[in-house]
């Protein structure tokens, strides 16, 4: 039976040509639709690297006060630290975790091999302890990176694996096109994904910045501390933290979020593109499931006689209803052979820079899905010509 | 079902042979109806039809259109359920039979010829002799190629086996249709106008053929038509008129 199926779908390749591009170009939307789906479900199921709860925002903005600020905020970061039912505090750049906010540079140079793309993070020596970052090699920073005429910087897993392969990045210097400037490696993190839940693994580097160097608080600059607190603790701390800014710095704003809250509003952000552009795809996929539902409602229609012959020969209900469905799969199944030589494409070329086991798991959930809309358009059809009366069927011209 | 068929195929071969049954029925009507009823109107297209086939017949029914012949084939095809009545197949109702039964029945025991042709366009001339073997259980591809090209060598058509349709002329058509009903052996052959379509010298043709199958073979056939000369050169002609056998 199914080399007659195929024998007659050859035989009418002419007709089953637009329902087979039909399916292809289907086949294609559902393959985009699933590679975003399985991208973003891919980068949730990656580490972010970091632990973002009991974490605390406070942006503070000094205003119009550009006196000793240096001097003020490292009183403010000793304070708040000495305050209880806090458990570290840090000074970060504006890029935190779950922010709009981003810097990036492709800047280093190691044996004349350019860096990726990579997110760049003003730490200091209490960022891993704030955002409980996994250290995999090497350290942390510490006061032993005072001293160092180079930029002491930690790196993710993903930047030591682009920038240094197989070699250990502990210890590797990198330098600039000018060679003016130097990156000591000190250490390497197992990841850092703050842009949120749904954010590539993408390479990072954190560079040192320490309180004690003056250089990089300018005056225009809005210092962001991350305040990571012990369980539990409520509004009554929130209270005196602010507070006790005010008291420090004599008047500086401060204004606080919860990197729990920062998360759920950047997923917010992120979701409602997903939401908008999966609408659309499901928009697609119904008018996709339409076209197929009518082509094959007409082809029944045109094929009544057919039908009446079949059973007249001694075709059950249920063969006859079989064969549509057949003839329908084996023309998705050539519909789906063309979308795959066009999908798989993606993985071979590098098109977008994903890894190759999404667009195959994309290629697969498109296939699943293409074969269960032909399936279903397919049904409903199919039951009706094994409904057709034979007799009345024999009629038909 | 196998046990129907089983019980057919006994009654029917004796050591291979067919047996000489000229009264042994083989199709059986009794007090068939067929009203086809709509919202505003009832038609009776069958009243109260009582009719014996005998194995081996070949019997023909004459009569106007619209006078219920076709029905009769198609009800007698178990193609189409009467209003009321019995039909018997070998001597057994078939009333009671699921779908797919009646469609075994149809597969292994009737052959059917329609006036036109009902070829699938888009197959070969040996893929459309193949079809009834296809709903067999148990044919394999080897022997379905093996009894399809018999049955075209005994319609004058195997060198046409890889022709469509659309190549071949009406009468050859005809042969390919005969040639299909033939190839799942059946004991009956209900030919619906197998000549309405076709000029006489074709028509003689098909005719040949059939009494040829039935006089050789000795398969029952019922062959509805409207030529006169054609329904005098089988063994018995029924006549119909408004539902009703009037001879």
């Amino acid at each position: 039976m199914i080399r007659h199926l195929f024998t007659l779908i050859w035989n009418r390749k002419r007709s089953n040509f637009l329902l087979m591009a039909e399916i292809l170009l289907s086949f294609f939307v559902l393959f985009v639709v699933s590679v975003l789906l399985v991208n973003n479900y891919y980068n949730y199921r990656q580490p972010m690297g970091f632990a973002s709860d009991n974490v605390w925002q406070f942006d503070v903005n000094p205003g119009q006060d550009t006196i000793d600020r240096k001097e003020t905020l490292q009183r403010l970061v000793q304070e708040l630290k000495a305050t209880p039912g806090v458990a570290a505090v840090t000074w970060t750049s504006d890029n935190t975790p779950f922010s709009f906010s981003n810097m990036n540079t492709d800047e280093y140079l190691y044996k004349d091999k350019q860096a990726p793309l990579t997110e760049f993070y003003d730490a200091d020596d209490d960022m891993a302890k704030v955002l409980s970052l996994n250290v995999v090699a090497g350290r942390w920073f510490d006061r032993r990176d005072d001293a160092s005429s180079r930029h002491h910087v930690v790196v993710n897993k993903r930047f030591a694996e682009e920038m240094f392969g197989q070699e250990s990045a502990v210890g590797k210097v990198m330098t600039n096109e000018k060679h003016d400037e130097e990156w000591q490696v000190v250490g390497v993190v197992e990841a850092y994904r703050s842009g949120s839940d749904f954010a590539a693994n993408e390479p990072a580097l954190f560079s040192r910045r320490a309180l004690q160097n003056t250089a990089r608080l300018g005056n225009t600059e809005q210092p962001i501390l991350l305040v990571r607190v012990q369980p539990g603790s409520a509004a009554v701390l929130e209270q005196q933290l602010v507070r006790k800014i005010k008291a420090v710095t004599k008047g500086w704003d401060a204004n606080v979020n919860t990197l729990a809250e920062n998360r759920k509003d950047k997923m917010k952000f992120v979701m409602t593109p997903l939401i908008a552009l999966g609408m659309v795809g499901v928009f697609l996929i119904l008018n996709v499931a339409l076209g197929l539902f009518g082509v094959l409602w007409f082809n029944i229609s045109q094929r009544k006689s057919e039908i009446g012959l079949r059973r007249a020969l001694g075709a059950t209900g249920n063969a006859i209803s079989g064969q549509f469905l057949g003839e329908m799969l084996v023309v998705t199944t050539l519909g789906v052979i063309g979308g795959w030589a066009l999908a798989v494409q993606f993985p071979l070329l590098g098109v977008f820079g994903l890894p190759a086991p999404v667009y195959f798991m994309a290629m697969i959930l498109a296939t699943a899905l293409i074969f269960l809309l032909t399936a279903i358009c397919a049904f409903q059809p199919s039951r009706q010509a094994a409904g057709i009366h034979p007799a009345v069927a024999l009629r038909e011209e | 079902m196998e046990n129907i068929l089983a019980q057919s195929a006994v009654r029917l071969q004796t050591n291979g042979a067919p047996l000489a049954t000229a009264s042994q029925p083989v199709i059986q009507l009794r007090d068939i109806e067929k009203v086809y009823q709509t919202k505003t109107i009832e038609t009776v297209a069958l009243n109260r039809v009582n009719l014996t086939i005998n194995k081996g017949e070949f019997v023909s029914i004459m009569g106007p259109s619209g006078c219920g012949k076709s029905t009769l084939l198609s009800i007698m095809g178990l193609l189409d359920e009467p209003t009321s009545g019995v039909i018997e197949l070998d001597g057994r109702p078939v009333q009671s039979y699921s779908d797919k039964e009646l469609a075994a029945l149809r597969n292994h025991k009737i052959g059917f010829v329609f006036q036109s042709y009902h070829l699938i366009n888009d197959l070969t001339v040996l893929d459309n002799v193949e079809l009834p073997l296809l709903y067999r259980p148990g044919v394999g591809g080897k022997e379905r190629r093996e009894r399809a090209y018999a049955a075209l060598d005994k319609v004058g058509l195997s060198a046409r086996t890889n022709h469509f349709p659309s190549q071949l002329s009406g009468g050859q058509r005809q042969r390919v249709a005969i040639a299909r009903a033939l190839a799942g052996r059946p004991e009956i052959i209900l030919a619906d106008e197998p000549t309405g379509n076709l000029d006489s010298v074709m028509g003689e043709e098909i005719m040949d053929l059939l009494l040829g199958l039935n006089r050789e073979d000795g398969t029952t056939i019922v062959m509805v038509t409207h030529d006169e000369q054609q329904a005098r050169r089988t063994e018995r002609l029924i006549r119909f008129f408004d539902g009703s056998q009037v001879q």
